[in-house]
């Protein structure tokens, strides 16, 4: 269940410190695609642009025919934002529960079961835990469950992995992958890491910093389900390479 | 299964209950050493033999007094709390009821209660009514800082995410703000708490009613009972005592999940 989005010279800009030039996009439904970009280029606000988090200064944002606004009403919309947000006072499965207690008149009649979604993430055995019990990792899972449980056909994540240390990461990346292959979505996913962008993306859109363009749109045609074994091949190295090499000329 | 910080007993370390009970055995001491040695009169300061002696005289009617003034406090300090949250949530919804409101609260909590006492007996008349609304008067201001300040410290990160699937107002108040505004206000129940016990005391003593320890102590003071009155202050701090020993309980309760609950151990 998934849904197109497109960008249609959508641009921000804060007085008259322009923030986003005039953006067009369109992403295909099911599509992975990353923001990649040098930090403060403005990669977060695109994705808070799209959720109608932040308004438009100019331009429109169409989600599988809808606005924004629409999509947040009926809770067809799921964020994973970098920190994970957990509420300390509520246990894991209360936290994963979340999104579908809260405004839960317009809750999804359909929607995966959090407690099941948990497992799947290895968490079974906390869900009577609290927030503080667990490590970065196993929060930063808390919150993608809590993104999945709404079922919602587009996920936006803003470098949810940010904060964790190398290993945890890509085992991260391995979860989210397969997550996607249960629960398929439009993703909009906002990262600094190649790796990780190569590894997910089926599109990587490379920024410019401040005021943020649209340098470069690379596909990746890396065969799916993808697994860890991918990252050790040469074609691997090879596209992030690419983006590395696009992200420098972005910068200069 | 996870042991839950807050839930399991803390280890029983003798060090915990024996140091405290030095400390106060040991001023006790010094106290009624002091008084002895140089043979102070009994109303500028009551040696704690006396002051034990005197509450033997009348046990119950200290214990009334006191349950009396309990109440009052109790009642004062828990009408404040309610008031204070909804008027802090209504605050912490625009900043300018805030800056309008903030000055008002501090003239409320910097001018002395005890000046305009008689004027609000005057006015509400006697018995009850003028020391539920001093009591309560007077905590109102910390308790609605602690509401603003705690409800405006919610997670960022939470609140994008409730934003992100519209949830309604009250739902953010209810599931996130309130919750969030729970260590502060702890923190002030604590102030509190003797601010409410001495404001019962002090109106009980100007309302000419002839009950609660306020009243009796006034009746001491009056009387030239030194020992009497000490006991009132004795009383009056059995009742601190047991307050904060119920807050911290609470604490533990509702607020496990709160870093200043975990124990370094």
């Amino acid at each position: 269940m998934s849904v197109d989005v497109t960008l249609h010279g959508v641009a921000k800009s804060f007085g008259s410190l322009p923030v986003v030039q005039p953006i067009d996009l369109d992403v295909a439904p099911g599509t992975f695609v990353s923001l990649v970009g040098p930090s403060g280029c403005g990669k977060s606000t695109l994705l808070r642009l799209v959720a109608g988090l932040e308004q438009v200064s100019a331009g429109t944002v169409t989600i599988g025919g809808a606005s924004p606004a629409e999509l947040r009403a009926h809770k067809r919309l799921a964020v994973v934002p970098q920190q994970p947000g957990l509420l300390p006072w509520r246990t894991v499965a209360e936290n994963a529960r979340l999104l579908l207690e809260v405004n839960r008149r317009h809750s999804p009649t359909r929607h995966p079961d959090p407690a099941e979604l948990l497992d799947e993430v290895g968490l079974t055995e906390f869900l009577d835990a609290y927030p503080h019990e667990l490590s970065g990792g196993m929060r930063q899972r808390v919150a993608l469950v809590r993104g999945f449980s709404l079922g919602a056909p587009l996920v936006l994540m803003d470098e949810p992995f940010a904060a964790l240390d190398e290993i945890t990461r890509a085992e991260m990346r391995e979860l989210l992958a397969r997550m996607l292959d249960r629960h398929p979505a439009t993703v909009l996913f906002v990262t600094h890491s190649m790796a990780e962008a190569a590894y997910l993306s089926d599109r990587v859109l490379v920024m410019s910093p401040r005021p943020t363009a649209v340098v470069a749109d690379v596909a990746i045609g890396f065969p799916r389900p993808r697994r860890d074994a991918l990252e050790d091949t040469p074609e691997f190295a090879a596209v992030c390479a690419e983006l590395r090499h696009h992200l420098h000329g972005a910068m200069r | 299964m996870i042991r839950r910080a807050g839930t399991s007993p803390p280890p029983w370390r003798p060090v915990r209950w024996f140091a405290p009970a030095i400390g106060i055995v040991t001023f006790l001491a010094l106290w009624e050493g002091f008084v002895r040695w140089r043979d102070i009169r009994p109303f500028v300061l009551t040696a704690p033999t006396d002051i034990v002696r005197y509450l033997g005289r009348a046990p119950g009617d200290f214990a009334e007094a006191s349950l009396l003034t309990a109440r009052h406090a109790l009642v004062g300090f828990v009408v404040a709390l309610v008031a204070s949250i909804g008027l802090g949530a209504l605050l912490s919804t625009s900043r300018f009821l805030e800056r309008a409101v903030q000055p008002v609260l501090v003239l409320v909590q910097v001018a002395p209660f005890v000046a305009y006492i008689s004027s609000i007996v005057l006015w509400l008349g006697y018995g009850d009514p003028p020391v539920h609304f001093v009591t309560a008067f007077v905590c109102v201001p910390a308790f609605t800082f602690a509401t603003v300040a705690g409800m405006r410290s919610a997670d960022p990160s939470s609140r994008e995410l409730l934003a992100s699937v519209d949830t309604p107002r009250w739902e953010v108040m209810w599931r996130l703000r309130l919750p969030s505004a729970m260590p502060s206000l702890f923190t002030t129940a604590r102030y509190n708490t003797g601010l409410a016990l001495i404001a019962a005391y002090l109106v009980e003593g100007s309302n000419f009613a002839d009950a609660g320890l306020g009243a009796i102590g006034k009746r001491f003071a009056a009387n030239n009972i030194g020992d009497g009155l000490w006991a009132t202050v004795f009383c009056m701090v059995v009742l601190g005592t047991v307050a904060l020993g119920l807050i911290g309980l609470f604490e533990r309760w509702l607020l496990h999940w709160h870093a200043s609950q975990r124990s370094l151990a």
